[in-house]
């Protein structure tokens, strides 16, 4: 009876294989017709649905998801009314990412989003074969990790924002703050294409302010602690911060340290001088959000395609600074910004 | 209803992708009786020079063999570090997987994501041209089975030849290879290079299906490949007419089917991984518990 069974399951498991290749072809000309309300809706706001994945838990990136479902709805798509929205978050494993990827392009969506590089590349590689658009933001550098062709045109079904660090402004900020000092010290992940793209950039800028960088290389999740460690251990005067997905997770960790040994943090947004950096030329996420989610509804409503949109960087971001970390570290507001905006501690 | 199919199809592409995966841990764990630890580097060693040479243009094919020669180099290393050294298999496999990750990002230039999107891929060129990119799924599908089809059969005729019983047999009865005149060692330093191989070409595979290669990509690959084996050992035993080959093969599609399944009908991504371990349990437990009439116990686990 039992070894029946068994034939059974091998038998079940032909006719479903079988089964998949019948309706494959079937399937290919009949998935243009869901989901309801997707026909040429170029001018109403027909129902949509959109497949999002946040990276990481990050106040960061969940910036970003406040700020794209605010850009989403200035611009006539509204969760509940006309748009169902699938949130998943991949919990900083680039794997889980592809395989939510893969389920939500199995899905039909009629637009995917990523929050951070990882979760844009899984979900363009998987959307790149069907005619899903994907939209990104928070990418460092979306053409070197390959979604788009150039920021001007992306030239592939991919558009978004891209949070290209302001890195020039920011050696001012911290040249101002801190008028004496001469070697900033800066964590970051190896293995994220973002960060060693921004440490280049700023090794090659920090000269011009007279800053000597020192650079302390992680692979992962456990050497961020000692990594600190070893930089304040070599004597740095301040440490600064890139969209370093990995550091930025351990900021709790990285401030208590920092702040015993009276080494201030600068941010690499505003999120994270609310959490406790002394300052930062910040980008704001969540204006970053919101022009993705405005690229998005374009998209949606069909006026432009995701090919012609340009990426959409920040330009100089603003100065915002903590008030009460400054006071505890004994250090003054410099005049150059004391139009600055000022975050409670 | 469509969406169903789009996802069963997308399961079975999977599935036998990660079967030419479990292929290779079936040849190691269960042909040598060598827990390998391996795998854990070499599926990514092989996503990492599959990505490195498709991004610079080469032959997707060539990329394959490529992919599968590095992966047993570097199980002929852990091969050596177990006979020549006499580490225990398990740290033998251990070290190498640790050397491999600072291999791997070596051969990607230090950047842990290798994208080569828009470039030919064995999904997209070759005889896979042969079907229009509007049947893009099936065209996925279709190239997966073959391909794992292809390994399939040629292992099985590996394993009849004289090469293939004695790497049967140094894992079953060492003195068997010793009384014929050939070194154990040698045969397991042989069918180390062969499992590792195919885990590298197995994660070749997938990230020309990703469209980008990744070192993190091997975290996990020997649950799933043990996962597999077991699975597809335990439960398909019984049938006479399927080998234990292609019931490792289908091991890995119903056990990658059952997660994707549990994905779709609602549960978190969170918990993946506790339901993966729990489905372990029980089949390892519903094997035991099943009545003996059924399990064959005079046959060895190497019965091809």
């Amino acid at each position: 009876m039992k070894n029946f069974a068994k034939k059974l399951t091998a038998a079940a498991l032909a006719i479903l294989l079988s089964g998949a290749f019948g309706a494959c072809s079937s399937g290919g000309s009949a998935s243009s017709a869901i989901p309801a309300g997707k026909s040429g809706g170029a001018q109403s706001k027909a129902y949509k649905s959109i497949g999002v994945i946040e990276y990481a838990v990050n106040p960061s990136l969940d910036n970003c998801y406040t700020g794209f479902m605010k850009g989403l709805k200035e611009s006539g798509y509204e969760k509940g009314k006309n748009l169902t929205i699938d949130f998943q978050n991949s919990q900083a494993d680039a794997n889980n990412a592809q395989t939510i990827a893969k389920t939500m392009v199995a899905k039909n969506y009629d637009l995917v989003m990523g929050i951070a590089t990882p979760a844009a590349m899984a979900l363009y590689g998987a959307a790149n074969p069907t005619k899903i658009p994907t939209v990104f933001t928070a990418v460092g550098d979306p053409v070197g990790a390959g979604i788009v062709k150039s920021l001007a045109k992306p030239g592939v079904n991919c558009t978004g924002s891209a949070d290209i660090l302001p890195l020039e402004s920011q050696l001012k900020l911290i040249r101002a703050f801190l008028p004496h000092a001469k070697k900033i010290g800066v964590l970051h992940t190896t293995s994220e294409p973002n960060s060693t793209a921004s440490l280049k950039t700023f090794q090659r800028l920090a000269p011009k302010y007279g800053f000597e960088v020192i650079d302390v290389g992680v692979t992962g999740s456990s050497d961020v602690e000692p990594g600190m460690k070893t930089l304040i251990s070599k004597k740095v005067d301040c440490i600064n911060n890139f969209t370093d997905n990995n550091v930025v997770n351990h900021l709790p960790g990285l401030l208590q340290a920092a702040n015993e040994a009276k080494i201030p943090i600068f941010g690499s947004e505003v999120e994270q001088v609310k959490n406790g950096c002394l300052a930062t030329v910040g980008i704001d996420y969540v204006v970053l959000g919101e022009q993705t989610g405005k690229m998005a509804a374009k998209i949606l409503n069909g006026t432009v395609k995701a090919a012609d949109l340009s990426v959409y960087t920040v330009q100089d971001g603003k100065p915002v600074y903590n008030k009460k970390v400054m006071q505890q570290l004994g250090i003054s507001l410099p005049k150059a910004y004391s139009s600055a905006e000022k975050i409670a501690g | 209803m469509n969406v169903f199919f789009e996802i069963l199809v997308s399961v079975l592409q999977e599935g036998f992708v990660y079967g030419i995966m479990a292929l290779g841990i079936y040849v190691t764990y269960q042909v040598l009786n060598f827990p390998d630890l391996t795998v854990e580097g070499t599926f990514p060693l092989g996503s990492c020079v599959a990505g490195v040479m498709i991004a610079s243009g080469l032959n997707p094919w060539f990329a394959c063999l490529a992919a599968f020669l590095c992966g047993a180099a570097a199980g002929g290393v852990t091969g050596l570090l177990h006979v020549k050294l006499r580490i225990t298999d398990l740290l033998s496999g251990i070290l190498v997987m640790t050397a491999l990750w600072s291999v791997n990002l070596a051969i990607t230039s230090g950047s842990a994501v290798k994208a080569f999107y828009n470039q030919p891929t064995i999904y997209t060129s070759g005889p896979a041209a042969l079907i229009p990119d509007s049947q893009n799924t099936l065209r996925a599908l279709t190239v997966a089975f073959l391909f794992c089809l292809a390994i399939k059969i040629l292992l099985d005729l590996y394993l009849k030849t004289k090469s293939g019983l004695l790497l049967r047999a140094a894992g079953d009865n060492p003195r068997y290879v010793v009384s014929l005149g050939k070194d154990p060692g040698n045969m397991k330093i042989l069918g180390l290079m062969l499992g590792n191989g195919l885990a590298a070409l197995s994660g070749c595979i997938l990230s020309q299906r990703e469209e980008s290669a990744d070192i993190y990509c091997g975290t996990g690959m020997i649950v799933l490949g043990l996962a597999a084996v077991i699975v597809g050992i335990n439960l398909f035993s019984g049938i006479k007419f399927l080998r234990s080959t292609t019931a490792v093969v289908l091991g890995a599609v119903l056990y990658r089917g059952v997660l994707m399944i549990a994905l779709q009908l609602g549960l978190p991504t969170n918990y993946m991984k506790l339901l993966m371990a729990v489905l372990l349990t029980i089949v390892l437990v519903a094997n035991k518990t099943m009545p003996t009439g059924r399990r064959k116990r005079h046959v060895a686990r190497t019965q091809v």
